[in-house]
């Protein structure tokens, strides 16, 4: 019995040890979370400590040697979280929801601003518009820019410079060459080339995809086939009214067109499933001969594909023809994705000033081309005063590609770069050129209550909507139904409310 | 508490609330050993319920739960006077039956199988063999579906073409989702499911394996008189524990089966919680719709304990 009361008294210490291991473990990571918030304030002398929260579209966290380069510059000191960019936007509402947000935090994309509306509007997150005059580059960012950003007519977040217009058509110019077939100038073009790409069957054994699309009808084929059917960009303004995409003809022509495609066999069976890296895939094995999406791809399409098709070609164009005879594209409302101070990690005025300085820097020359293009004679060269890039791509998608998600300036203060690959070069300057015939969402700017409430919900319907009616799941009566549950489930609320919007901001 | 009341001393019997505590304090280091487990439940389990105040609220993240309106019923409200709501309910449920039905018959069958295997070298390759999917995530096997059902040139499609049939768009389709969520749930969990009933059938008696052949039982006789029926009580306590869990682990393999086109049969009311609540920013919403999800739990734990005891099993309380 004493041996056995002896054991027990063991069994008892190890427990309440492994109790009180797990309660300090807690408070061990809660005292550190404190020591490093009075860090943040503490202080005039010394680096500004900043935490920030930025999307990881690579596979792997960077090494730090640009964070590093980054700190030196500014005077700062940097706790970066990298998000993968699949779940970014859950991370940062749940992050949001538990107010565990750090002191800058990078938006996925302007969609994700949109659910955010109504937060800024409650004032969870500072105003910043009126220090930027004291800022030598904030003050000079482009007003314009700034308007489409603003909530209730007040600035809250700096914006991520990119190419508004960067979609187009990438396709194999030696097939087309093969066939006889020139760059494509209309959509009916586009569907002869797909048309011949299939007959001719240049992938062998009848497994040729001409066109490889994904899962996305936004940066996937759809959105921009749908400019060339005359479909505005999100909204447009029908007798003087502004209505929704999906209500207009030309939407409902672009998903009858998708429906040939697919029924014709010109595209992915599965494409309302396919994964952004499967569809590329499609494009690197050389099963297929066209691909809509940023021109930019190009590149790396080119330098992957003729790894497995010798004799490979790309050639791009966005100059495809609406329904008026003139190219047409799509644009973003001037930025990538903007970043927003929350006050639950910013607290003071003082604090978010410090903050302000140092995110000034990132358009500045110095900071911009470190985070784009990484260190010079380490990640670039300098030729003909333009960046070129070292050979050794896996260096830079470990060490600088990730950063460029953080790099604010793109198009100011950047070095110029220096394509090796004339296509490249080609989809930048097409990308350049296509700012003069885009067509930009007439929304940015405007607000609804309920579209941030539910506008993404809602959204999801007519999404699920648009491929039952490509997959022959619904008819257009069909579809017409789903557009008119949006309308009753609230969407009838939203055309009205950002057509009050449009009318008071003076109809512009 | 049956085994306790028997090791109780006599005086137990007549004072039976002191004689309780007395040996409580005696068997002390005893109890002290469900510390860990019950302050697990107390801090992730009890604690969070506190957070469904939320889900009678309008939450804002900044104003806190302190400060956020009373919204009282609205949120259950909406739910149900959403126009998916049935769908998903309904959805929610079939799910939950196709599980109990075709799924967890299979790890028995499949242990009898294995326990009536003579050679035990082929037994034990078989059972590893087995055992292998289960610690494969979702990801990978739905993956691996994909990659087999697209009609891109997955290779069940290339072989229906090759005997002349017509391609079939398995992905897509709302016909084809659950025996295709049902057969990646066999092929991921049956080997697994085993373990337990191979445990329990290594337990029975050999004795009367020995006196049933004696008597002439055939191989089927023996299974259906002595294995099953001295696995009977492991299988009620699995089904029941099966029938609280099934509602709560489907979540992050359908959400990777869902897509636009077969929405219909295969949204759940966890996938509708992540999407609305996580995706899109609506806490106190999302919030409301697990709390009905966990009801829905109870009752069917509730109702199937009540029903192994109808039935003169133990149940598991």
């Amino acid at each position: 019995m004493g041996n056995n009361v002896n054991r027990m008294k063991w069994v008892s210490a190890f427990c309440s040890l492994t109790v009180a291991t797990a309660v300090f473990a807690g408070c061990g990571k809660n005292s550190d979370e404190s020591a490093g918030d009075s860090g943040k304030t503490g202080g005039d002398s010394g680096p500004v400590k900043i935490t920030v929260m930025a999307d990881l579209q690579t596979t792997e966290v960077p090494s730090d040697k640009i964070e590093k380069l980054l700190e030196e510059k500014t005077n700062a000191q940097f706790d970066i979280q990298w998000v993968p960019d699949g779940s970014y936007d859950e991370k940062f509402q749940a992050a949001f929801a538990t107010g565990s947000l750090p002191q800058v935090v990078y938006l996925k994309n302007s969609a994700s601003f949109v659910l955010l509306r109504d937060a800024i509007k409650n004032g969870q997150f500072w105003e910043i518009g009126p220090y930027l005059k004291d800022y030598p580059n904030l003050k000079n960012l482009n007003p314009q820019i700034l308007k489409n950003t603003e909530v209730g007519g007040k600035i809250y977040t700096l914006y991520q410079e990119r190419q508004p217009a960067r979609s187009g058509l990438i396709y194999r110019k030696d097939w087309a060459d093969k066939l006889g077939i020139p760059a494509p100038k209309t959509v009916d073009d586009l569907y002869n080339m797909l048309k011949k790409f299939k007959e001719a069957d240049l992938a062998g054994g009848g497994k040729t995809i001409p066109l490889a699309d994904r899962n996305d009808l936004v940066y996937g084929s759809f959105k921009t086939l749908s400019m060339y059917f005359g479909t505005p960009n999100n909204w447009g303004i029908q007798d003087g009214k502004l209505v929704p995409d999906f209500m207009t003809k030309g939407y409902m022509d672009t998903m009858k067109f998708m429906k040939k495609l697919r029924d014709e066999g010109l595209i992915n069976q599965d494409f309302p499933v396919t994964s952004k890296t499967d569809q590329q895939n499609l494009m690197y094995t050389g099963r297929s001969g066209a691909y809509i999406g940023t021109m930019g791809d190009v590149k790396t399409m080119q330098e992957k594909t003729e790894k497995n098709v010798p004799g490979a070609v790309f050639d791009v164009t966005n100059e495809i023809a609406g329904v008026n005879g003139k190219p047409v594209t799509w644009g973003l409302s001037g930025y990538g994705t903007l970043i927003v101070f929350p006050k639950s990690s910013i607290k003071t005025e003082a604090e978010l000033k410090k903050i302000l300085g140092v995110m000034d820097q990132f358009y500045a020359a110095d900071v911009a081309n470190l985070l784009k293009y990484g260190v010079e004679g380490e990640h670039y060269t300098m030729k003909d005063g333009k960046v070129l890039p070292v050979s050794d791509s896996k260096l830079i998608e470990k060490e600088v590609r990730p950063y460029l998600n953080m790099a604010l300036a793109d198009t100011t203060n950047v070095k110029p770069s220096y394509y090796t690959m004339p296509v490249a070069e080609k989809a930048n300057t097409l990308s350049n050129n296509a700012e003069k015939f885009m067509i930009t969402d007439p929304t940015a700017s405007l607000d609804s209550k309920t579209y941030n409430e539910k506008g993404a919900r809602l959204q999801e319907q007519i999404k699920d909507a648009t491929y039952q009616f490509i997959m022959g799941k619904i008819d257009e009566a069909g579809f017409q139904a789903a557009v008119k549950k949006w309308q009753n489930d609230g969407g009838q609320k939203i055309i009205d409310e950002f057509n009050e919007s449009y009318k008071s901001s003076g109809g512009k | 508490m049956n085994n306790t009341a028997l090791q109780g001393s006599p005086g137990a019997a007549l004072r039976p609330k002191s004689g309780r505590w007395k040996r409580m304090v005696r068997n002390r280091y005893i109890y002290l050993m469900i510390l860990p487990g019950l302050l697990y439940f107390i801090l992730f389990k009890y604690i969070p319920m506190f957070g469904l105040i939320i889900s009678f609220q309008d939450y804002q993240p900044y104003k806190g739960i302190m400060g956020s309106d009373w919204v009282g019923l609205e949120h259950f409200r909406r739910l149900f006077t959403d126009s998916e709501f049935w769908v998903i309910f309904k959805n929610t449920l079939v799910v939950f039956v196709v599980n109990i039905v075709f799924y967890f018959p299979v790890p028995i069958i499949l242990a009898v199988m294995l326990n009536e295997v003579a050679n035990s070298y082929f037994k034990r390759i078989v059972q590893t063999i087995v055992y292998v999917p289960h610690f494969l995530s979702w990801v990978i096997i739905v993956s691996i579906s994909f990659v087999m059902l697209t009609m891109d040139g997955g290779i069940i499609n290339e072989l229906l073409a090759y005997f002349g049939f017509e391609p079939i768009n398995f992905l897509m389709s709302s016909a084809w989702f659950r025996p295709i969520y049902v057969l990646q749930v066999i092929w991921r969990e049956a080997g697994w499911g085993t373990i337990v009933y191979l445990a329990a059938m290594a337990a029975i008696d050999p004795g009367l394996y020995e006196a049933a052949r004696m008597d002439g039982a055939g191989r089927f006789q023996q299974i259906w008189h002595i294995t099953l029926p001295g696995i009977r009580t492991v299988v009620i306590v699995l089904l029941i524990l099966k029938i609280g869990s099934v509602l709560d682990t489907s979540f992050e393999h359908i959400y990777l089966l869902l897509n636009s086109m077969n929405k219909n049969v295969a949204e759940i009311l966890d996938t509708f919680v992540y999407t609305a609540g996580l995706k899109q920013g609506q806490f106190s919403f999302s919030t409301a719709v697990g709390l009905f999800k966990s009801v829905i739990g109870l009752i069917l734990v509730m109702f199937s304990n009540w029903l192994a005891k109808k039935f003169g099993e133990e149940g598991i309380y």
